[in-house]
Formats: C-alpha cells, sequence, structure tokens
C-alpha cells in the first residue's frame, strides 16, 4: 500500500506519530540552550613565548621569526600575525574556517616540539592557546565601593564569586580591578648603606623567618605528638620586630631600616564605573553552556548576595550577552507568530473554507517543532540562526499542503467521496510536488557544504531548512490527505455558513475577476509574444542599469546591542593619575550628555604582569578602555551607531587626547559591530612604513564615511637604559646578570615570601620606598654589593642614558606590518573602498613596500566567493532537477528565466530601502533560485498538461494560466507575506535580517509578477517552433512519399 | 446466469465492492487498475500526467435475478457523480463449471 493510502486508511496511526513527534519536538524545545548564533569554532590558535628581559625587536629576530618559519608549514594556515613586545612574542595562527582546531593544535604542538633546539637561553616553553567562542564572557559585573575599596578583593572573592562558581554552566568568574592586599616593605637605602645589609638579605631574612615547620612525630608515654614550629607571623606588623642583622654587637630591627605597609598593590588596572572605583568580575561560561540560563541564574542570586555585602558595596551589571540573546530570540518570535497569522489569512482568502485552511495550517506548527528534534539531536542551540530558519520556511511549508489539497478538491467537485478523493488526489500530484520540493533542497542542501565564514553561518540553515520542507512534504503526502478525507465534505453535502456566503458574495467575484483579467493579458501575451518578449527584456536591460549604478555592499549587517566601547589614548607614557582625571571628566561629560547611557565603565593603568589574559589586549597608563552600556533599542531614538559619532565628535574636541576610538556594539567588531577597513602597510623598514601609514592617515580621516582612523603601530616610547661598562663589572667581580637583576629588586621588587591570614596568601615585596626611586640619580646611586662585600654604585659601573624604542612589533604573514584601521560610519563598503584606493594610488610607495586593503573587505570579498559557487551550484541543481521532471531541456530553461529578474526584484528593493548588499541579502539571492522557480513549474506543467489534452498552443496556455493563476498567487503570497514580517522587523537584531527579507521580497514579487507574464510569451514562441519543426518534419515525409509514389510509378511505368 | 463487468473510477472501488454482498452476491473478480476512455462522454483514464485517472474493473457472475438490483445501484451511484464514469456491461454465461 501507498504512503498516503496508508495514511487516509489508518487515521489514528497517523495523527498519533505527528502528535508524538510535536511531543518530542516541543520537550527538545524546552531543554536546547539559547544562544546568539550557532557554535563557531574559532579558527585562532595562540602561541605565547615570555623572553624575559629582551626588547621588543630582539623578540622579533630571536623568537617571533624563528618560530613563524617553523609554524607557516601548518595545514590549513590562512594567516600568520604576531605581536612582539618587550619580554612576550604572540603568535595567532588563523586557520581556514572550518578546521578542526584540535587536530591544528596537534600539529603546532608538534612543531614547537622541535622548536627548543634553536631558540635562545632564557626563553620559556612556548604556550599553545585555543581562542573560543566560550572564552566570550556570558555577563561582567561591576562592584562600586566607596569606603570598601581597599578590601574589595577580599570581599568579593568570598562572596560573589564562589556562591557565583557554584550556579551549573559557569565556568569562571574572575575579579580584575580590585586592588589586591600586599606587604610592602619600603627600605631606606642610606640605612642600609649605613648599615651594610643588602636589600636581597632583608628579604632573606623575612623568608627565611617566616615559615612553619612540622619537625616529625615524638612519642610521650603511650600517645605519639606532632611536634611543629610555627615561625609564620601572625599579623602583618610583627614583621617589624624581625631581626634583619647586627651592628656593634647590637640587633638591627626590621623597623629600623624599612617601614613595613599592610596595604595594596599600587600597580594595577583600575576600573571606574558611573565614575565609582569598581571592581569587575567577569563571568565565562563552561563549553557548551546555555548563557541564558546562566545569566538568569546570577541575576536570580545577586539580590541575595547583595544583602551580605557591606552596604557600599553596589553590584551592576554592565554587560550582559543574554539581555542581547533574548530580546533578539523574542523579536524572532514574534517575526514567525505575525508570519504565521498572515499566511492564514492569505490561504483563507484564496481558498474562503475554514476547513480546508485548518489542514494546510496545521502544516506548519508541526514540520516548524519537528525540526527541533534535528537540533536537540545535533546538540545544536537555538539561535538567530535556527530561528531565522523557521522563519524563512514558514511561507513554504505550505506550498505542498496547497497543492494536495486544491486536487482533492478537484477530486471531490467530480464527485468522489471525501476518502477516495484525498487517496487519489493525492497520488496524482506526488511526483509534482516532491519535484516541486527538490528544488528548494536543491538550493539549501549545497549550502550546508559551503566553506568559509559564510558556511558556518549558513550550514545550520540549510540543514533547518531541508528538514522542514522535507517533513513538510512528508505531512503533505500523510496527514493532508488524511485530514482531508475526515474534513472535507463533497461539493453536494457541504454546509453553507455566514462566512461562506459572505466568501461568496465579496471575495470569490473579485477572485474571478482577476483571473478573467489576467486570461486576457495571458492571451494577448501569448499572441504578441515577441512583443512581451521585447518589453520585459527592456526592464530587464534597465534594471540591470539601474542596479549596476546604485549597488552598494557591505559584509555584515551591524546591530544595535545596546554596547559601545571606547579605547582613549593619552600620549604615551603619561602618568595613571594623569589618565585617570582624564578618564573621570570623559565620563562626567557622557553622563551629562548622553541620557541613554545607563553605565559607564572604564578602566586604566598597567594590568599585573602575571595576568595572562591582560597581557593579550592592550593596557598601559596612559590607556583607558571603556564600555558603555546603553538602555534597550527600543526605548530610545538615537542608535548606537549614532550616539558613537556623536560621541567622536565630543572627543576631537579635547586635544589633551591623543588618541581615541568609538565601537558601536563593543569590541567584537569582526562578528556583530560596524564594519571597518583595515590598510595594510608590509615593509621591513619602520621609518619608511611609518611615514606611509601618516600619509594614509591624513587622507583616510578626510574621506567621507571613516571614522576613528588610527594607525595600529605603537609609538615609540622613552625609556632609560643602563648601560654596564663590562670591565667595570668584571673588576669588581660582578656578571651583568647579577648587577641587572639587584636593579629591578630595588626598583621592581623582591617578593621572596607570602604572609598569609585565613587561609589566604599575600606577596611580601620588598624593594626601595617610593622617594628612593624617583629620579635618575637615584638610580645611580644604587649601590651593589660584590660577592667580596664590597658595594659599588651603579654610576662607577656604567651609566644611565635616555633612548626610545618601538614597545611592540607587529607581523602578519612574516612581514612586518603597520595597519591603518578606520571603522566606516553610514556609507557602504564598496564605496568607502573605491574612495581608500584613490588615495593608496596618490600615496608614493616604495617598491619594497606593498599596501593592501584587508578587513571587513576581505570577509566579504571571500564570503561573496563562496557564496557565489553555491549560487552556481544551486542553479544548475535546480536546472537538474526541473529538466529531469519535465524530460525536457527547454522548459526548465523558459522557467529558470524567471531568476535573473528576481535578483533585479531583490537588488532594486534594496536599493530604495537603502539597504546595502551584505551576505544575509546575498544568501537571500540564493534562497529565491529554488523559491522563484517554484511559480514557473506550476504554470508550465499545467500548460504541458492542457497540451497533452489535445489543446492548440495558444488555448493551453491562456486556459493553464487562468487556472492556475490562485495556486501561483496563493503560494507565492505566503512565501512573501511569510518573509514580510524579517523584512520590516523593527526589533533588535533585526538589522541583521532585514537585507535576507528584503531581498527575498523583493525578488519573489517582481519575479511573480513577471514570470506570470514572460513564461507563458516564453512558451508560446519555443512551442510554436516544436510545432513549426513537426510540421517541417511532417511535410518533407508527405513530399518524400509523394516522390517515392511518382518514382515508383515511373519505374513501373518504364519496366512496362 | 448473467455476467457483468462494471468499469468504473477507481473512487468507486470500495463502495461497489462493499455493497456487493448487500445484493447478495458473493463472487466477484476485480483488476484494481485498467486503463481506458468512454466512447461517448467522460475524460480518459489513462494514469498519465494529463489523464491522470485510472479506472478499477470488477467482474462478477450473478443469478439472472440480481442483475436489476445490481444495475439499478450501479445507476445511482454513476448519477451521483456523472464526471467520474462508471458504465456496466452484461451479457450471457453459457457453461460454468
Amino acid at each position: 500500500m501507498k504512503l498516503y493510502e496508508t495514511a487516509v486508511k489508518k487515521p489514528v496511526g497517523t495523527s498519533l506519530i505527528f502528535i508524538g513527534l510535536v511531543l518530542i519536538g516541543l520537550i527538545f524545545y524546552f531543554q536546547l540552550p539559547v544562544d546568539l548564533l550557532p557554535d563557531i569554532e574559532m579558527n585562532v590558535v595562540s602561541v605565547m613565548t615570555f623572553y624575559p628581559g629582551a626588547g621588543a625587536e630582539d623578540v622579533e629576530t630571536n623568537v617571533t621569526r624563528p618560530l613563524e618559519d617553523l609554524l607557516n608549514t601548518t595545514e590549513n594556515l590562512k594567516h600568520i600575525i604576531s605581536r612582539s613586545k618587550d619580554g612576550l612574542s604572540l603568535i595567532l595562527l588563523e586557520f581556514e574556517y572550518g578546521t578542526n582546531t584540535d587536530n591544528a593544535m596537534n600539529d603546532v604542538r608538534d612543531k614547537l616540539e622541535m622548536s627548543s633546539q634553536f631558540l635562545p637561553e632564557g626563553i620559556t616553553d612556548p604556550m599553545l592557546l585555543k581562542f573560543s567562542a566560550d572564552m566570550m564572557p556570558v555577563m561582567t559585573l561591576s562592584a562600586t565601593a566607596d569606603v570598601s575599596t581597599e578590601a574589595m578583593y577580599k570581599i568579593l572573592d568570598d562572596q560573589i564569586v564562589n556562591p557565583l562558581n557554584r550556579i551549573p554552566g559557569v565556568g569562571t568568574v574572575s575579579i580584575s580591578g580590585a586592588p589586591q592586599r600586599e606587604i610592602q616593605v619600603n627600605v631606606t637605602p642610606q640605612k642600609l648603606e649605613a648599615y651594610r645589609i643588602s636589600l636581597e638579605q632583608i628579604a632573606q631574612v623575612i623568608a627565611a623567618e617566616n615559615v612553619n615547620v612540622p619537625a616529625g612525630n615524638f612519642d610521650i608515654g603511650t600517645q605519639t605528638y606532632m611536634l611543629r614550629l610555627e615561625g609564620e607571623m601572625a599579623e602583618s606588623r610583627d614583621f617589624n620586630s624581625l631581626i634583619v642583622g647586627n651592628h656593634q654587637g647590637k640587633p638591627i630591627y626590621l623597623r629600623d631600616v624599612a617601614t613595613v605597609i599592610d596595604t595594596v598593590k599600587t600597580r594595577i588596572l583600575e576600573n571606574y564605573t558611573n565614575g565609582r572605583r569598581s571592581a569587575s568580575l567577569v563571568v565565562q561560561k563552561q563549553t557548551g553552556a546555555n548563557s541564558v540560563a546562566i545569566a538568569e541564574a546570577v541575576k536570580e542570586q545577586l539580590p541575595g548576595l547583595q544583602k551580605n555585602l557591606p552596604p557600599d558595596i553596589q553590584i551592576e551589571v554592565v554587560t550582559d550577552t543574554s539581555d542581547h540573546i533574548q530580546t533578539s530570540i523574542n523579536s524572532l518570535m514574534q517575526a514567525i507568530l505575525l508570519a504565521l497569522i498572515v499566511v492564514g489569512a492569505v490561504v483563507l482568502f484564496f481558498l474562503g473554507r475554514w476547513r480546508a485552511t485548518i489542514i494546510i495550517l496545521t502544516t506548519i506548527p508541526i514540520s516548524l517543532i519537528g525540526s527541533f528534534i534535528y537540533l536537540y539531536v545535533t546538540g545544536n542551540t537555538i539561535n538567530i540562526i535556527s530561528l531565522s530558519s523557521l522563519s524563512i520556511a514558514i511561507g513554504m511549508v505550505v506550498d505542498d499542503a496547497i497543492v494536495v489539497l486544491e486536487n482533492i478538491t478537484t477530486h471531490l467537485e467530480r464527485g468522489s467521496r471525501p476518502r477516495q478523493a484525498a487517496i487519489y488526489g493525492t497520488e496524482e500530484v506526488s511526483l509534482s510536488i516532491i519535484a516541486s520540493t527538490l528544488t528548494i533542497v536543491a538550493v539549501f542542501l549545497p549550502m550546508t557544504l559551503t566553506t568559509g565564514l559564510a558556511g558556518i553561518l549558513f550550514e545550520q540553515l540549510g540543514w533547518m531548512v531541508t528538514i522542514i520542507i522535507l517533513l513538510s512534504l512528508l505531512i503533505a503526502m500523510t496527514l493532508t490527505p488524511m485530514m482531508s478525507s475526515y474534513m472535507l465534505r463533497a461539493t453536494k453535502d457541504m454546509n453553507v455558513n455566514k462566512f461562506d456566503l459572505w466568501y461568496r458574495r465579496t471575495i470569490l467575484p473579485m477572485l474571478d475577476n482577476l483571473d478573467h483579467g489576467y486570461a486576457k493579458l495571458v492571451n494577448w501575451a501569448a499572441r504578441k509574444r515577441w512583443q512581451t518578449t521585447g518589453i520585459i527584456a527592456a526592464i530587464f536591460v534597465g534594471g540591470v542599469i539601474i542596479c549596476v549604478l546604485t549597488l552598494k555592499t557591505e559584509f555584515i549587517p551591524s546591530a544595535d546591542n545596546n554596547q559601545i566601547g571606547m579605547t582613549i589614548e593619552m600620549p604615551t607614557g603619561t602618568r595613571v593619575e594623569i589618565a585617570r582625571a582624564q578618564g573621570l571628566k570623559i565620563q562626567k561629560m557622557l553622563r551629562e550628555k548622553y541620557p541613554e547611557i545607563e553605565i559607564i565603565s572604564f578602566s586604566v593603568g598597567q594590568a599585573d604582569e602575571d595576568n595572562l589574559f591582560a597581557s593579550m589586549r592592550d593596557n598601559a597608563t596612559h590607556l583607558m578602555s571603556y564600555t558603555l552600556r546603553l538602555t534597550k533599542a527600543a526605548e530610545r531614538k538615537r542608535s548606537i551607531f549614532e550616539i558613537a559619532d556623536e560621541i567622536r565628535r565630543d572627543l576631537s574636541q579635547m586635544p589633551e587626547l591623543y588618541r581615541y576610538e568609538v565601537q558601536p556594539g563593543g569590541g567584537m567588531a569582526s562578528a556583530m559591530g560596524g564594519s571597518y577597513v583595515d590598510v595594510d602597510i608590509f615593509g621591513h623598514n619602520l621609518a619608511t612604513t611609518d611615514r606611509i601609514a601618516a600619509d594614509l592617515q591624513a587622507k583616510l580621516s578626510e574621506i567621507k564615511g571613516l571614522r576613528d582612523v588610527t594607525i595600529t603601530r605603537k609609538d615609540y616610547r622613552t625609556e632609560y637604559q643602563v648601560n654596564f661598562d663590562r670591565e667595570k663589572l668584571a673588576l669588581n667581580g660582578l656578571t651583568m646578570s647579577t648587577a641587572a637583576g639587584a636593579i629591578r629588586n630595588r626598583i621592581n621588587g623582591l617578593v621572596m615570601s607570602q604572609y598569609r591570614e585565613e587561609g589566604d596568601e599575600y606577596d611580601i615585596r620588598v624593594r626601595f620606598d617610593e622617594k628612593y626611586r624617583q629620579s635618575l640619580e637615584d638610580i645611580e646611586n644604587i649601590l651593589i654589593y660584590n660577592p667580596m662585600g664590597v658595594g659599588v654604585r651603579v654610576r662607577d659601573l656604567g651609566t644611565v642614558i635616555e633612548s626610545s624604542s618601538l614597545p611592540q612589533i607587529d607581523r602578519r604573514d612574516r612581514q612586518r606590518i603597520v595597519t591603518v584601521r578606520a571603522n566606516i560610519y553610514r556609507r557602504a563598503l564598496n564605496e568607502v573602498v573605491e574612495d581608500i584606493q584613490k588615495a593608496i594610488n596618490t600615496t608614493q610607495i616604495p617598491p619594497e613596500i606593498s599596501v593592501d586593503i584587508s578587513g571587513s573587505l576581505e570577509q566579504q570579498q571571500e564570503s561573496f566567493g563562496d557564496l557565489t559557487i553555491l549560487l552556481i551550484v544551486a542553479v544548475l541543481l535546480v536546472y537538474i532537477v526541473m529538466a529531469s521532471q519535465f524530460e525536457s531541456l527547454t522548459y526548465p530553461f523558459v522557467i529558470i528565466l524567471s531568476v535573473p529578474f528576481a535578483f533585479i526584484g531583490s537588488l532594486l528593493l534594496l536599493t530604495i530601502t537603502g539597504i546595502p548588499l551584505s551576505i544575509m541579502a546575498f544568501i537571500g539571492l540564493v534562497m529565491l533560485v529554488g523559491i522563484v522557480v517554484k511559480n514557473g513549474i506550476v504554470l508550465i506543467d499545467y500548460i504541458n498538461l492542457n497540451r497533452e489534452r489535445g489543446m492548440s498552443i495558444i488555448k493551453a496556455i491562456v486556459d493553464g494560466g487562468r487556472s492556475r493563476l490562485r495556486p501561483v498567487l496563493m503560494t507565492a503570497l505566503t512565501t512573501i507575506f511569510g518573509m514580510v514580517p524579517l523584512a520590516i522587523g523593527t526589533g533588535q537584531g533585526s538589522e541583521i535580517w532585514r537585507p535576507l527579507g528584503v531581498s527575498i521580497v523583493g525578488g519573489m514579487t517582481f519575479s511573480t509578477v513577471v514570470t506570470l507574464v514572460l513564461v507563458p510569451a516564453l512558451y508560446s514562441i519555443f512551442g510554436s517552433y516544436g510545432v513549426v519543426r513537426k510540421r517541417k518534419k511532417h511535410r518533407e515525409k508527405l513530399i518524400d512519399q509523394t516522390n517515392g509514389n511518382n518514382n515508383g510509378k515511373s519505374a513501373s511505368n518504364a519496366t512496362i | 446466469m448473467k455476467a457483468v463487468m462494471i468499469i468504473s473510477d477507481q473512487a468507486h472501488y470500495d463502495e461497489i465492492v462493499g455493497n456487493l454482498s448487500r445484493l447478495n452476491i458473493r463472487g466477484f473478480t476485480s483488476w484494481r487498475e485498467v486503463l481506458g476512455r468512454g466512447s461517448k462522454t467522460g475524460e480518459p483514464h489513462y494514469g498519465t500526467h494529463a489523464w491522470p485517472s485510472i479506472n478499477s474493473a470488477i467482474f462478477t457472475v450473478v443469478e439472472d435475478n440480481r442483475v436489476a438490483p445490481l444495475l439499478k445501484f450501479l445507476k445511482n451511484l454513476d448519477a451521483e457523480a456523472e464526471n467520474l464514469g462508471l458504465r456496466a456491461f452484461v451479457w450471457n454465461i453459457e457453461d460454468m463449471i
């Protein structure tokens, strides 16, 4: 028995199977994690190597370059980017999208093992680190405090971090910006010299005294006891009474030569939130955890935790990714609901029957909910890609059901009983709905095989739509006939209610008029076929010209996520106090001028050396990084892009700032923020590349639509160098390293022991008191003891000179690089790039230096390349499906001609709405290939049928056109209206999907109108050629026959 | 004994077979899918793209007095939905085993 027959004959089984499917789908839906994007494996691996004491250029030659040469042969490597700083080489290996990062990591690890032979002595082993999207903080909280500032670290660690860490799914919670406690032993050098004690000796004494030692077990009588020696200081002030040496028979106490302060570390990254000193708490999730659930749990716990805190500590949420995710998901959900209603209205409008409408609409929830099973089984998440696939599919899933139901109705009208009508009606159209579903699959399935970033973004979309559409096919072939057989009545048994009467009185005549008018139009088009084709060709050419002239392109539309990031620099080397004051001034200005900003948080200062995370980012005493959180997009008039631009204008009024960068979207430039352009200048010579970069920066600043033009190379920074004279060192029995170490201990401090209190450890740092390390003389006066115990001053061993050096050297693909980077504001990428290219052409560039444009452009070109291949594959596959269905090469060609019109319609509507062609709009074009051919298939299929039934070409076309107009309009309108909520979406995150919606609505509308006229005209041209050819053949045959007969006659005459 | 050959659109098949026993007819032979065209009216039943509908054939041999009710039933059925098409032909059975 056939599928549909079984379904009709076994209604209980059929309906229960689908109810089960929906139930399982719903259960999975509630278990699915929610996220913004599908799990994108980051394709970056970093290699970090420390080379303590080496300058940036030394690091570049000795560490970075050899490692780059070694790693360059790694498979699938796309770019190799390196940063050589003082004492640190950071190499980022960027792999092609879709590379298995774990395999790549192993590859890199193998290569690094070989490196140890040729790397210099004294470097640490290279560290490998994989970047992943999970490292992105889920939430950032800030804790502000007044009087509790100094104790904040411990309070937060105990009261907030530990409880939050216990929330399931939370990876780590880290505190930054809170001052950490430290015991400082500030030594007065003169006193040390007087007592002839070295600083190292003090540190050693502290380390030797501040210990607990277990002395073993011993027995007394019947018991065994443990013996312990407790030497650790119980309180920090006890350090004062340590005896550090003897002088003339009297003990020297530590308080005699130094002051012991129990305080906080001085050089740290400071955080300010809304003008108050704060600490930030960064919450990261475990791989695969549900960001939204974590954020909710954190927000739920905060009020409770707040109660236990001292009253002056306030916890606020600065960034919350879940907020953006939740609102984006909600606005997509609304779009889906709206689409459902609109599609229902369209179906009801055309069918005019409640029962039929309900049968068709049942397809939608079942196929959509069924797809959640796929998401769950493959470990995916609910995200904007998977949800928008639902939104895209919603208008298409009803198509198969409409065709089936339409044919069943025809059978009913002929007099069949519902059951038979359902079975045989489905059987007749089963092949054609399979074929038209395959054209959709032919477009969406290749999407899952696309490479590059586009492939990662659209893989899930491809699978989702394929699965939903196949599911809708299955439903159309089982559930729809089953429901029809029970819910539809034979025409003669039908009851007539008020709605039916109203429908027959008002809507039906309208539709009949429409059919009639269209028949006239088709009649004209089929008879004046060349004229029609000519007019349409002219429209096509006109459309192409308009599109070429107005086409704007960009990479990914930017979304308003309520966040703005800023990096502001004062001149290099500015003291942190001055930067802090400036930072507070800016924050005050922002607070007064922009009521939209809810939270202003900024950090300033140099991060701790042992802060791994911070060493990868920029931080310095002169640098301020801001995070601004704004009110929700719906609640304010200006977008983050407009506000960011306004802020730029304000910042340009402050001459004391060296440079600044304002990033709407907050730093995630490549993912969702605005577009940017990089001009990469490759060349070894630092001076020449600097000159070109400065030149280009000046020119780029004048280009319309470019903002924040910055040069990535850091400025030369002033520094002091101690140049030891090796002879003098040797004469005094010193080596370079002991001398350097001695200076470091006095300036930076020596940590040899920890002070313990309540289970926590705090560093004990011994160094010169601050007032003895503030001038060049102080450094020259440092006394270094040689092994014989004789003190020598630095000034006797060498000279202290002022010099300047580059703090960081950037390289890309094994060449030194300077990048001039600019953000794009309200201008299409292609226009900006054109202007930049002009600017580059007018710049004098020596032959050994090359200049490239990258950034968003590079990504756009790669993605557009991938998508173009996808487009070609889709067109070919769709053609193959159609050709095998029609068993003809001509008709599919006629149908595929509607695709270019669809493109023109898309591009025109994009131009009208002012949306540039981004990868989202491009993927819309690809989808159109599969969607728009459906109209043509329905039309041509029926015209062919009419001809097989013996009608003449023109009659077949007119009759076919009239009878197929409603199904074509119905399926086209459901697709168009299903997409309209995406296209006009105003909710948060809708910016991303609007281009896709607009492109499909424009393309589908335009191509439907054109198809309805062009296909009949073209059919009449090709069809009449076929007839002419047949007639010609027939005539030749007749002539041959008559000739043959004549010849035969004459031959026979001759024989007679 | 008479032989009755019923050729109808397959939509009628279940209805006819279901009613045979009601008309006291037990034996029959059927062909679920047969193709053909009526002599005067009706659409061809070819099972092709152009003419997708298909006929069924039911062959039954009945006592002479059963023929009239059967034909009456079939005539009513045909009148119900003329577009589907239903024809029955009756001829004599000369001998049987």
